[in-house]
């Protein structure tokens, strides 16, 4: 299970490396809201495994103060929406301080939150913020789909020397997958292929990997061959694969639960008109979320989110088929 | 009878013509030499007169139309006349051809004529993708039809059409110095235009012959796109068509004019190539006689109207020679030195008004099918040489009243003629 997964990649780098701790509001003693931290109390104590109270702008900066310093800090905030109160230690310091510090500073910190609807927890717990990390330069964003991205992704974070937004998903804790014992480890910048296909390239991440390989799969049935790619960090962004990808099948369609607007879906598609303009023979298709705080009431907030429909029919238009079907008429 | 306007050959080698201007309408009497149309191509506008009084029958043609070259603009004929609908009429929709199931993954999907209906005023529209696709196959955007949005062409419109002309081409390759008039299957037809002509002047008989076969013409050495190969002798004009030829391979059908029809029959005589008919039209080297005047008047020509007294010449009738073709030939001359090439050629061919060249032994010798053409009132050749030296197992056409062009004098029984002898061979 991805909660699993990551528990898994917490637990080796912890036993790895003394100098990792994690803090959070109740990891420790109830083993984390999604219960990612379960047994790790135990195993590490609670120097290195630590609840704090609800302040999250003190955790954020607890954490970027302790890996200027050297240490290698994990925080984890229980929704993305609550990591707003640390911005500035995220935006002005983390991101800022090697830079600005011609090169000498390091900062060695995991931010580890969840984002994303599904649940009907309203406007303030719902956000899928990543485009706003993805914005500041100096910070990377990873977001993984499946337990063994999640396992290998967060254990090469944990080892790097700058700031990590690694946002999970609050609907894919409990999804299942095979992940690899031991020394997985999944380079930041590398993209994966989610399923192969030839004629429309789907881009998306996080949650809307599952939702998109559903929705390819109902393509196949009707003869369309779907390639789903997942980036995984979306900084650094596998802008080779995507090009790559483009290229063969001249069609994308990127999928983002992020509300459309100043969305990371926008800035993928303006790389591929750019890079691969002359291999596209439709214009590429957005499919994101609506411009509006997410509902709380379950049937608008599924509504305000892509769904599988909203994929195919996305598919659909880049291939052209509407114009056939009303030919056919 | 309801005779023909041609849209004029606008340039060396060009299929279609724009009509820009038109002075005339279904059922308007014109004189003759009246303007009736402007047509244009990139190189050059044309203005097209009446060769002859009547009244215009037929005009399937508006302004900013692409008419294809060498066939019908309009008919004139008696008042009251109508013109029977003939094949040329399909020349005018060579696209809807272009409509096949698409060969992309999306099997199920196909395409369907109506789809045109979808497109909508404005600049051609087409993606990015199939642009570069049109651009690497070295094609006109203009020449594929859109199923995208708004009429947009697509990547798949792109390769289902040029998967179309592959497949009918795919029996039919491209050789250099060979042009693909028409794809087909079977045995291939090469058509051998005579003595200051070229191969366009073939196109119209290309399209009525009624035969499926793949069809080529070549320019001779000195002609056409071949103005500046010299040739000093029969036997190199016979030489340079041989290996033009020879990359074909396989079993072929000639169809010669006059010089062009004495080059095939010394083809046959090579050897190398298996060929199964010959087509002779007013064959030259039937005899020692040749009108010397009509070769020195005809390069010597610098007037539209002295090249036009000569050009009548070819035919009995002056009035089938139609003035496009006089100016397209001048047309051609100012555009590339053909006059100093073919004075150099007429050198190696002829004497004083004989010909250097036989092809009497050769004719007998060939075992295949063979028809010869020939009009009695031939003002070149000499029919009468023609006529007792056509050996008896070729099948002769004595065509009373007929001059050295019976393609244009009489074409629907030259063409009938040769699509028989094809026919017989196949």
């Amino acid at each position: 299970m991805y909660r699993e997964a990551l528990r898994e990649a917490i637990d080796e780098e912890m036993a790895r490396n003394d100098l990792v701790f994690i803090i959070g509001e109740g990891i420790a003693e109830r083993g984390g809201s999604y219960k990612v931290t379960e047994g790790l109390l135990d195993k590490y104590g609670s120097l290195r495994v630590r609840d704090t109270p609800i302040a999250e702008a003190g955790m954020i900066g607890v954490g970027v103060g302790a890996a200027i310093a050297g240490a290698r800090p994990i925080v984890e905030i229980l929704y993305v929406d609550f990591a707003m109160l640390g911005m500035d230690m995220i935006v002005n310091q983390a991101a800022k301080f090697r830079l600005m510090t011609g090169g000498d500073g390091r900062v060695p910190f995991v931010m580890r939150t969840q984002g994303g609807t599904g649940g009907g927890v309203a406007a303030q717990h719902s956000q899928s913020l990543e485009a706003l990390f993805y914005h500041i330069p100096g910070l990377k964003v990873v977001m993984p789909s499946t337990p063994a991205d999640a396992k290998g992704l967060l254990k090469y974070a944990m080892r790097q020397d700058d700031p990590v937004m690694f946002l999970e998903h609050k609907h894919l804790y409990m999804t299942k997958g095979m992940v690899p014992d031991g020394e997985h480890i999944i380079e930041f910048g590398k993209g994966d292929i989610k399923r192969s296909g030839t004629d429309v390239t789907l881009i998306a991440w996080s949650n809307m990997i599952p939702r998109s390989l559903e929705a390819a799969a109902e393509l196949a049935e009707q003869g369309i061959s779907v390639e789903v790619i997942d980036p995984r960090t979306l900084v650094p962004l596998d802008r080779e694969m995507i090009l790559q990808s483009v290229s063969k099948t001249k069609r994308a369609v990127i999928v983002q639960e992020a509300n459309r607007r100043g969305g990371i879906a926008s800035d993928i598609a303006s790389i591929i008109q750019e890079e691969a303009f002359w291999d596209l023979d439709a214009p590429v298709e957005i499919v994101a979320g609506l411009d509006i705080p997410v509902p709380f009431n379950l049937t608008l907030e599924a509504a305000s989110v892509p769904q599988k429909p909203d994929i195919v029919a996305a598919v659909k238009r880049c291939i052209h088929q509407d114009n056939y079907s009303a030919a056919a008429e | 009878m309801a005779e023909a306007i041609l849209v004029p050959q606008v340039g060396q080698d060009l299929t279609e013509a724009t009509v820009v201007e038109l002075h005339v309408k279904v059922g308007d009497k014109v004189a003759k030499g009246d303007l009736v149309a402007v047509v244009e191509s990139e190189k050059a506008s044309f203005e097209v007169e009446a060769f002859a009084e009547g009244f215009v029958i037929n005009l399937p043609y508006s302004v900013g139309d692409v008419a294809t070259v060498l066939e019908p603009l309009m008919h004139l004929g008696a008042e009251g006349e109508t013109v029977a609908p003939t094949a040329s009429a399909s020349a005018s929709e060579p696209a809807t051809s272009s409509v096949v199931d698409v060969q992309s993954s999306v099997s199920e999907l196909k395409t369907n004529s109506k789809k045109s209906s979808m497109a909508v005023d404005g600049p051609l529209r087409a993606s990015p993708a199939a642009r570069k696709r049109v651009f690497e196959a070295g094609q006109m955007l203009s020449q594929f039809r859109g199923s995208g949005p708004l009429g947009a062409i697509v990547l798949r419109d792109v390769e289902a059409q040029l998967s179309t002309v592959a497949a009918q081409t795919a029996g039919a390759q491209s050789v250099p110095g060979l042009k693909n008039l028409k794809s087909g299957h079977g045995d291939p037809i090469i058509f051998i235009h005579g003595f200051g002509s070229d191969l366009s002047s073939w196109r119209p008989t290309v399209g009525q012959l009624g035969l499926e076969n793949p069809m080529y013409a070549l320019d001779l050495p000195g002609h056409g796109s071949c103005w500046d190969l010299k040739a000093k002798s029969f036997d190199e004009l016979v030489d340079y068509v041989a290996q033009t030829i020879s990359p074909l391979g396989g079993s072929l059908h000639l169809v010669g004019h006059s010089l062009g029809a004495a080059v095939a029959v010394a083809l046959s005589e090579r050897g190398s190539i298996d060929i199964r008919s010959m087509s002779l039209l007013s064959p030259a080297g039937m005899g020692a006689g040749i009108n010397a005047q009509f070769i020195d008047g005809f390069l010597g020509a610098k007037s539209e109207a002295a090249l036009k007294t000569w050009m009548q010449s070819l035919v009995r009738d002056p009035d089938d020679m139609a003035p496009v073709l006089v100016r397209a030939t001048l047309k051609a001359r100012s555009e590339a030195d053909l006059v100093g090439s073919q004075q150099e050629l007429a050198r190696g061919l002829f004497e004083n008004g004989t010909q250097l060249f036989s092809i009497v032994n050769g004719l007998r010798r060939f075992n295949g099918a063979a028809s010869v053409v020939i009009g009695t009132d031939d003002a070149i050749v000499q029919s009468s040489d023609v006529i007792a030296r056509t050996p008896p197992h070729a099948a002769l056409y004595k065509l009373s009243g007929i001059g050295h062009l019976p393609q244009i004098e009489c074409p629907s029984l030259v063409n009938t003629i040769v699509a028989r002898t094809v026919k017989s061979a196949s």
